[in-house]
Order: structure tokens, then C-alpha cells, then sequence
């Protein structure tokens, strides 16, 4: 079996060589067999994925196995007291079982760039005098290092299977295109740069990765290039990510301004022997516990910042700020919600919502892939890869959840109106990125397990969900507006009854993958609202999530029925095309089906997941601070009831409205809604996309004209001017040749004058 | 100034003179038999010089040069005639003036200033002699210019 070093360079590497192979290749040799890199490819990554998650799961036990706790400072932050002796591990053991062993192995494959003397080091030893803190220069790394922890295994396996399970669909589904190589060659490359996110260790790789996933989106969506809407869609993809990106960028200058690294990992430290400066050793492995403070840096993330910080937390209280490695709560502040807004971006949340639902001009298969299971994903992970940083600022932490849960009912109320099947999963995406970040926001370990969770989940009953839309849409040739087909179920069997576990699954109905963690994450917030701060604002955001998850199930199934009920619709451009999708593509549908109603289950009531998650490093800092978060323990059912209870009550509202011909009670309550003005707003997505071309776009093409101005009639002018100064220098002097004989004789005399009256002072 | 010095500048001021008037000469005149011979006279004046100087200096330097510059010129006079030749066997004409072609683009071509229009004196018929034997078959134009020589 390869050891994590290999495994970690192949599960990037082996999609990268497919996509480069098919791009080589794909146009002239392969052709209809362009799928089989891809396949191979990203199969063998999933495979490698699955080895990864057991070798660290094998680490974890043997760490837990050889008595390592982590540092001190971990062992007595977790069995959650102040100053615990050391000697008491036993007890402390046996009180909390829960996770307190972290792992993560890094490992350097290639240094891109180093900067000498990049940032001036304080000796950061809080217990030395202040005028006694001497400092030192340190070098600026930017290593390709990856790492391998529970969070990024995770995410890892969740990637690769479903990209190989789309790879296999997207063999059906494109089979008639005739840029089948290209889309195989761009599915890879977008897997790599997926994987490439989710595993490296520092932030300066995860942005140059985090535009790369950005930028195979947008040749992604533009895929068919020809397509007006959709080049249009894939550049307001790009350029609202852009704004997104901006804010990320911005937020990594700030913390290389307060930490002076941007590794998540520390690195050891090797003294020069003739200067005694500090040198940082690259292409070494994890920083081992024995390392003393001062031989090693410390990186944003690290176990030695984690460890430090709380111990200090330990003594003081889990919510008071300061520290060692605390920074001043505003630029705290200043950093997350600027990663934040990079998150946003990424992650499609108010405001920067708005290219998502475009997105969809898309090929299906990529809106499953990349706009519903890792693209968008990507944001989440980055704030639950970040939440040491979060926990230094409430106001973050609010400001996560509020845009969470807002853009989770906004979006919810645009999907209710929505006539395109795959807009309708879009919002619905939207709004479960929401219910991500939502979880996150309450910045507990329960909060930030049921965020993953959820994100986890999600991926495969939303891909399943978008899949089997584009099953539908491929049987009837391209028509994908719900009104104009119906009564599907009898013509599309397979396809009727996945998407029906996917409905189940979205809108949360017990034992439904989703039910799961919809339910962590309602248990998050009300666990937020129960005391502390900005106890009344997680209670609004409670009741918020609550509502939301009977809208959700009230336009997913709105979509089902009106999809696969009612009476039998076929449009014409169908004609004899309506018929069940082939099995190429009906396979990956029903594993996605089947993961969508064991995943939850199977990982909850098991405590796997959760238990797995709480051994990565910044997990185990989160286990020490918030007050003793014990979930699922407790048999208090009131959460999962009431959450089952509003689905239900959407499923049957939905029932009622769209099952059968109903058309009369459709009819009232739509005009009702749109004489209260509510369907329009809805319909119209709340005018964001019309808000954002006056407000945004106008000025920009105001701005635009002003620089199309200056540089024609500056810039240019001032080149033709200078381009003028010849032509009038010889405009001038032309005269001088007019093709008489006697005029150059004269010219010539003259000349001759000139020349001796310049001399004659030299005669004497 | 010595009675030397003052000979020479005699010879000098003729000299400088004969240059002069040559020079003029080429500039102003537009035959181009004419330019070519205040050319020769250029030559002359500078040939003068050289052997005032070479008087001057007791230096036969000078007059070995002018014998240099004389026999130039007699080359120079026979190309010079059979290029004359040469163009006006083109143009038909002697005038320098004709051979503005190689100017600027833009450069206007050379206009002859047409002299004033000379009011139409009233002229009266000249009288007409008897005639004395016979006339003549000699066209009037010929006994003017003879185009072709």
C-alpha cells in the first residue's frame, strides 16, 4: 500500500495527466474514446482517496494508541477545565472519549519561491519583558505542500467519487457533442484543482487553486463558446468570483501582516551554525511534539498557535480575547470577514448570488460536478479550514451566520416561483450553501461538524438531483421549463425514482441522508441561541433555518410533481427521443441514489463522521472552548421533530398545489400572491440581477466609455501628435527640393558661405 | 603694404571678380550653354588666383595646378556639350527650367511667368512694296528660327 506521501501526489496528479493526455490527444486519436483517461483517471484518484482516508484513520489510532495527546496545552484544553495536571490524562480519558488526538501529515514536494528576510519576527515570548524581545528576520516560503488531515480526507473522497460517478454520466449525456475530448479534458483539470485545493497547506496554494476551480468554471459554463448566453454566463461567473477573490486577496495580505506566514502547518526550524539565524527546512515532515518553541514557525494553523493560544484560553476563559497570538479583535475581525467575502464569492451567498443561477447554461454534468458538489463547496471548506481565526471574533462568527441563513431563505423564496428545472436546484443549492454556512456561524465544534455534515450530504443528493435533471433534459431534447413537460414517471422509471430519493434526501425526510444533517445544523443554531452572546439573533436565525427547510421542501417537491406527475406532457422537439436515459448514465444515478439514503445514517448514527473530523488539529482547539457540546447524546427530539415537521407540511402543501389537475387553486393563489406584488419579487429574483446592472454594471459601463475616451482621444492624440512632429519637420524642409537645377546651386553657395564664415575666425 | 602684396591684391580683385560675375551668372541664367560658360568663367577666375599666388609665393605649385584645371575644363566642356546635346534633343528646348521633374511630391512644378499681356497695338497693314521679280518659296518661319540645327 503507498504511503501518504505518493497518495497525496497522486490523487491531484493522475486527473491532471488525463486532462493534459486528452487535450493532446482527444482532438485527433481518441476521439469518441476521449472518456477513457478521464474515467481511469479519476476512478484511480477515488480509489487513492478511500486509502488515504484509512491511513489516516490508522494514524489517528496509532497516536491515540502511543499515548501522544498533542502538546500539553491540547491535552489540558480538552478535558475542559483550567490547569489540570498532566498526570490525570487517565481520568480525563475515561470522562471525555470524545476526540482529543489531532493528526495531519504534511509533506513538501516542491519549494516554488523563497524570499529572504521577507518578515521581521518577534520573539513572541509572552513571559519575557517587553524591551527584552528581540527580533528576527525570517524567510518567506511558498512551498507546494500537501497535507493530509481528516477535514481535507474528507473532502477528498467526497470529490472523487462523485466526479467519477459525473465522469461516467457525462459519457451518455455528451455523447453527441462534438467537443466530447474538450469537455474530458476540462473535467480533469477542474478535479485537479479541486483536489489541489482541498489538500495543500497554505494560503498563498489555496488562492492560486481557489482562481484555478474559478477558472475552470468559467470554460466550464461557457463550454458551449458559441452560445451567447452562455459565454455571457461564464464571464459573470468569473467576474463575480473576481469580487469575491479580491476580498480573499486581501484578506491573506492582512494575515501575512499579522502572522508573518501564510503556512497552515508549522515548520521546524534549523539555526544556521555560523549566524544563528533561523532557517526554515523545507521538504520536512510534520513538526513532532518534541520540537521546542523557537525551533519551530509557526504557521496560521498550526498545532504550536493552537496549542499556545489555548493554554492561554484555559487559564482565562474560553470566551475572553487576548493571548499570545491574539492580534487585536479588529483585525481579527478585518480578516474573516474578508475571507469571508472571498467565501461568498466562491460559495455563492448574498450578495455575490447572482452568477449561479446563470451558471446552469452550463453542460448538466458540470452543474452537478462543480456548481452543486466542489466548487461551491469550496468556500465552505475554506472557513471550516479557518475557524481558529474565526473564534478570535464574534462579530465573524455573526456575520457568517446572518449571510448564511439570509441567502438560505432568500434563495428558498426565489426557488417557490422558478419555471426552469435546473434554476430551481440552483437557488436550491444557494440555499443549502446557506444552511453550510449557517452551521458554521454558530463556531462550535457541533456547529462547524454539522456545516461539513452538511456539505458532505448535500453533494451527493444535490449531484443526484442535478443529474437526474439532466437526464429529463436529455430526453426531452434540451426542454428543461417544468411547464411544458409533465406526467414523466411512467416514461423515465429510473430516472423517477432516483430523483425521488434526491427530493427526500433535499427536503430532509427521515432516514434520508439529508434529514441528518439538516438536523445537526438546527441543533447548532438552537444550541447558539440558548445562551451567550447574540443569543436573540440565533434565535431569528433558528426560526429562519426552520422556515427555509419547509420551503425547501415545498419547491423541491413542486419541481418533482410538476416534473413527473400530472397529466403526460412531451414537447415536440422530443418526438421519439423520450425514452429512459441509457445505462451509462442510469447507473451513477442509482449508487448516487443509494448514497443519498444510507450516507446520513450510516455516518451519524455512528458518530463516524463526527468523530473523524474531530481530529484535525483546528477541531481539537475547537473541542477545549465551547461548553460541553455532546451531540446527538441527549434523546431530546424536538429538533428533528419540528424539522420533520415543516418538510412534511411543504411535501403536502406542494401535494395539494401541484398534484392532479389543480390548475383553478394554482391559478387564485397565484393571483393572489401576484396582486400582493409576492410572486413578481420572487419571479424576478428580487431584482438583484436588475439592482446589480444599475448600480454596478451602469457605473462600470459609465466608466468604461470615460477610459475608451481617454484612450482614444489621449492617449492616442498624444501619440499621433508625436507621430505628427516628423511629418511637419519634413513638411518643412520638402521646399528645399523643387527640381531646379540653379536653386540647389544656390543652396550650395550659401551653404559654402556659411561654412567659411564659420571658419574665418580660425584663419588668421 | 608692400608693392608685391599690392600686385597681388590686384590680381586677386580680378580674379575674385571674374568668379564672381561667373557664379552669377550660372545662378541667374537659364540657357544652358550660357550657365555652362559662366562656369568656365568661374574656372578662370579660380585659375587666376592660382597663378597670382604662385607668382606671389615664387611657388610654380600654382601654375602647374591651373595646368591641371585647364585641362579639366576641356574635358569637362566636352561632356558637358554632349550632355547639353543630349537634353535639348529631348525637350527641343535650351532652358533649364524644363527639367524640374525630380522635385517633392508635392512641390509645385515650375511655372514660366508669362510676360504682361502687351496691349494689341492697332496694326497698321506694313506697306507693301511692288514686287521686284519673283518671290521667294522661303516659309516665314524659317527665316526667323531655324528649329533643327
Amino acid at each position: 500500500m503507498p504511503d501518504t506521501k505518493t497518495l497525496l501526489i497522486l490523487i491531484p496528479a493522475l486527473p491532471l495527466a488525463a486532462s493534459l493526455l486528452t487535450a493532446v490527444l482527444g482532438a485527433r486519436v481518441l476521439r469518441e474514446r476521449s472518456h477513457w483517461p478521464t474515467v481511469v483517471a479519476i476512478a484511480l484518484s477515488c480509489v487513492a482517496s478511500l486509502l488515504l482516508i484509512y491511513r489516516v484513520h490508522h494514524g489517528i489510532d496509532e497516536r491515540a494508541a502511543a499515548g501522544e495527546k498533542g502538546r500539553d496545552g491540547a491535552a489540558r484544553l480538552v478535558s475542559g477545565g483550567p490547569a489540570r495536571q498532566h498526570g490525570a490524562e487517565g481520568e480525563s480519558e475515561a470522562a471525555e472519549p470524545e476526540p482529543k488526538v489531532d493528526y495531519e501529515h504534511v509533506v513538501s514536494i516542491w519549494t516554488w519561491a523563497v524570499v529572504d528576510d521577507a518578515y521581521e519576527l518577534e520573539n513572541d515570548d509572552p513571559s519575557a519583558a517587553v524591551d527584552a524581545r528581540t527580533s528576527e528576520m525570517r524567510s518567506f516560503s511558498i512551498s507546494v505542500t500537501l497535507r493530509a488531515d481528516p477535514l481535507t480526507a474528507i473532502m477528498l473522497g467526497m470529490v472523487t467519487f462523485i466526479s467519477m460517478l459525473i465522469a461516467v454520466y457525462s459519457i451518455g449525456y455528451m455523447h453527441h457533442d462534438p467537443g466530447y475530448w474538450r469537455f474530458f479534458s476540462y473535467i480533469p483539470l477542474f478535479v485537479f484543482s479541486m483536489t489541489m485545493l482541498v489538500s495543500v497547506s497554505n494560503f498563498v496554494l489555496l488562492y492560486v487553486f481557489w482562481e484555478a476551480v474559478g477558472f475552470c468554471s468559467y470554460i466550464l459554463i461557457g463550454f458551449w463558446y458559441h452560445k451567447p448566453e452562455a459565454a455571457a454566463a461564464g464571464k459573470k461567473a468569473f467576474l463575480v468570483n473576481r469580487v469575491g477573490d479580491f476580498g480573499f486577496a486581501l484578506g491573506l495580505f492582512l494575515l501575512w501582516t499579522a502572522f508573518g506566514t501564510l503556512d497552515f502547518h508549522d515548520v521546524k526550524l534549523a539555526r544556521d551554525a555560523d549566524t544563528g539565524r533561523a532557517v526554515v527546512l523545507h521538504d520536512t515532515e510534520l513538526v513532532t511534539d518534541a520540537a521546542q518553541p523557537g525551533q519551530v514557525s509557526a504557521g496560521v494553523l498550526g498545532r504550536e498557535r493552537i496549542d499556545r493560544q489555548g493554554e492561554w484560553l484555559a487559564q482565562h476563559g474560553p470566551k475572553a480575547t487576548g493571548g499570545p497570538y491574539h492580534h487585536g479583535t479588529l483585525l481579527a475581525m478585518a480578516i474573516c470577514l474578508l475571507l469571508m467575502l472571498g467565501a461568498c464569492g466562491k460559495s455563492a451567498q448574498f450578495p455575490l448570488h447572482v452568477w449561479l443561477p446563470d451558471a446552469m447554461e452550463g453542460p448538466t454534468p458540470v452543474s452537478a460536478l462543480i456548481h452543486a458538489a466542489t466548487m461551491v463547496t469550496a468556500g465552505v471548506y475554506m472557513v471550516a479550514r479557518c475557524m481558529p481565526l474565526f473564534l478570535a471574533s464574534t462579530t465573524a462568527q455573526f456575520v457568517v451566520a446572518v449571510i448564511g441563513g439570509f441567502t438560505a431563505l432568500l434563495a428558498a423564496l426565489i426557488a417557490m416561483t422558478q419555471t426552469d428545472l435546473k434554476r430551481i436546484l440552483a437557488y436550491s443549492t444557494i440555499s443549502q450553501l446557506g444552511y453550510m454556512f449557517l452551521g458554521l456561524g454558530a463556531a462550535t465544534l457541533l456547529g462547524v461538524t454539522a456545516g461539513m455534515f452538511h456539505l458532505f450530504t448535500h453533494a451527493f443528493f444535490k449531484a443526484l438531483l442535478f443529474l437526474g435533471a439532466g437526464s429529463v433534459m436529455h430526453a426531452m431534447a434540451g426542454v428543461i421549463d417544468v411547464r411544458r413537460f409533465g406526467g414523466l414517471r411512467r416514461v423515465m422509471p429510473a430516472t423517477h425514482w432516483t430523483f425521488l430519493f434526491g427530493c427526500l434526501a433535499l427536503a430532509g425526510i427521515f432516514p434520508f441522508a439529508g434529514f441528518w444533517s439538516k438536523d445537526l445544523i438546527l441543533e447548532a443554531i438552537h444550541e447558539q441561541a440558548g445562551g451567550g452572546a447574540g443569543a436573540l439573533m440565533y434565535q431569528a436565525l433558528y426560526w429562519a433555518a426552520v422556515a427555509t427547510a419547509g420551503l425547501t421542501a415545498f419547491y423541491t417537491f413542486r419541481a418533482y410533481f410538476l416534473t413527473f406527475w400530472g397529466k403526460e406532457m412531451i414537447p415536440e422537439e422530443a418526438g421519439d427521443h423520450a425514452h429512459e436515459s441509457p445505462r451509462v448514465m442510469t447507473l451513477p444515478l442509482m449508487i448516487l441514489a443509494l448514497c443519498a439514503l444510507g450516507v446520513g445514517a450510516f455516518f451519524e448514527l455512528t458518530h463516524g463522521f463526527a468523530r473523524f473530523l474531530g481530529h484535525t488539529p483546528s477541531a481539537v482547539y475547537h473541542a477545549g472552548l465551547a461548553p460541553a457540546a455532546e451531540h446527538g447524546e441527549a434523546l431530546d427530539l424536538t429538533i428533528p421533530l419540528t424539522g420533520t415537521a415543516v418538510a412534511v407540511g411543504g411535501i403536502l402543501m406542494a401535494a395539494l398545489l401541484y398534484l392532479g389537475p389543480r390548475e383553478k387553486l394554482v391559478g387564485g393563489l397565484t393571483a393572489v400572491m401576484t396582486r400582493l406584488g409576492l410572486y413578481r419579487v420572487s419571479h424576478r429574483k428580487f431584482y438583484f440581477d436588475e439592482i446589480y446592472y444599475g448600480f454596478v454594471v451602469g457605473p462600470l459601463k459609465v466608466l468604461a466609455w470615460l477610459s475608451y475616451a481617454v484612450d482614444r482621444f489621449v492617449i492616442d492624440g498624444l501619440v499621433n501628435v508625436c507621430g505628427m512632429v516628423p511629418k511637419a519637420f519634413g513638411a518643412t524642409l520638402r521646399p528645399l527640393q523643387n527640381g531646379m537645377i540653379q536653386f540647389y546651386a544656390l543652396a550650395m553657395i550659401l551653404g559654402l558661405l556659411v561654412l567659411m564664415g564659420a571658419l574665418l575666425p580660425f584663419f588668421n | 603694404m608692400n608693392p608685391e602684396a599690392a600686385l597681388l591684391n590686384n590680381y586677386l580683385i580680378v580674379g575674385a571678380m571674374l568668379f564672381g560675375i561667373g557664379m552669377i551668372g550660372f545662378l541667374s541664367r537659364r540657357n544652358m550653354i550660357v550657365m555652362f560658360l559662366a562656369a568656365e568663367m568661374m574656372l578662370q577666375g579660380v585659375s587666376l588666383t592660382l597663378v597670382a599666388f604662385a607668382r606671389f609665393h615664387n611657388d610654380y605649385g600654382g601654375q602647374m595646378l591651373v595646368v591641371f584645371v585647364i585641362a579639366v575644363a576641356a574635358c569637362e566642356a566636352a561632356i558637358a556639350l554632349a550632355l547639353v546635346l543630349m537634353l535639348v534633343r529631348r525637350s527641343g528646348k535650351l532652358d533649364v527650367a524644363v527639367w524640374h521633374a525630380l522635385r517633392e511630391a508635392d512641390q509645385p512644378a515650375f511655372a514660366e511667368e508669362e510676360p504682361p499681356e502687351e496691349p494689341a497695338e492697332p496694326q497698321e497693314p506694313s506697306p507693301q512694296l511692288t514686287q521686284a521679280g519673283l518671290t521667294p518659296e522661303i516659309p516665314r518661319e524659317e527665316t526667323e528660327y531655324r528649329p533643327r540645327v
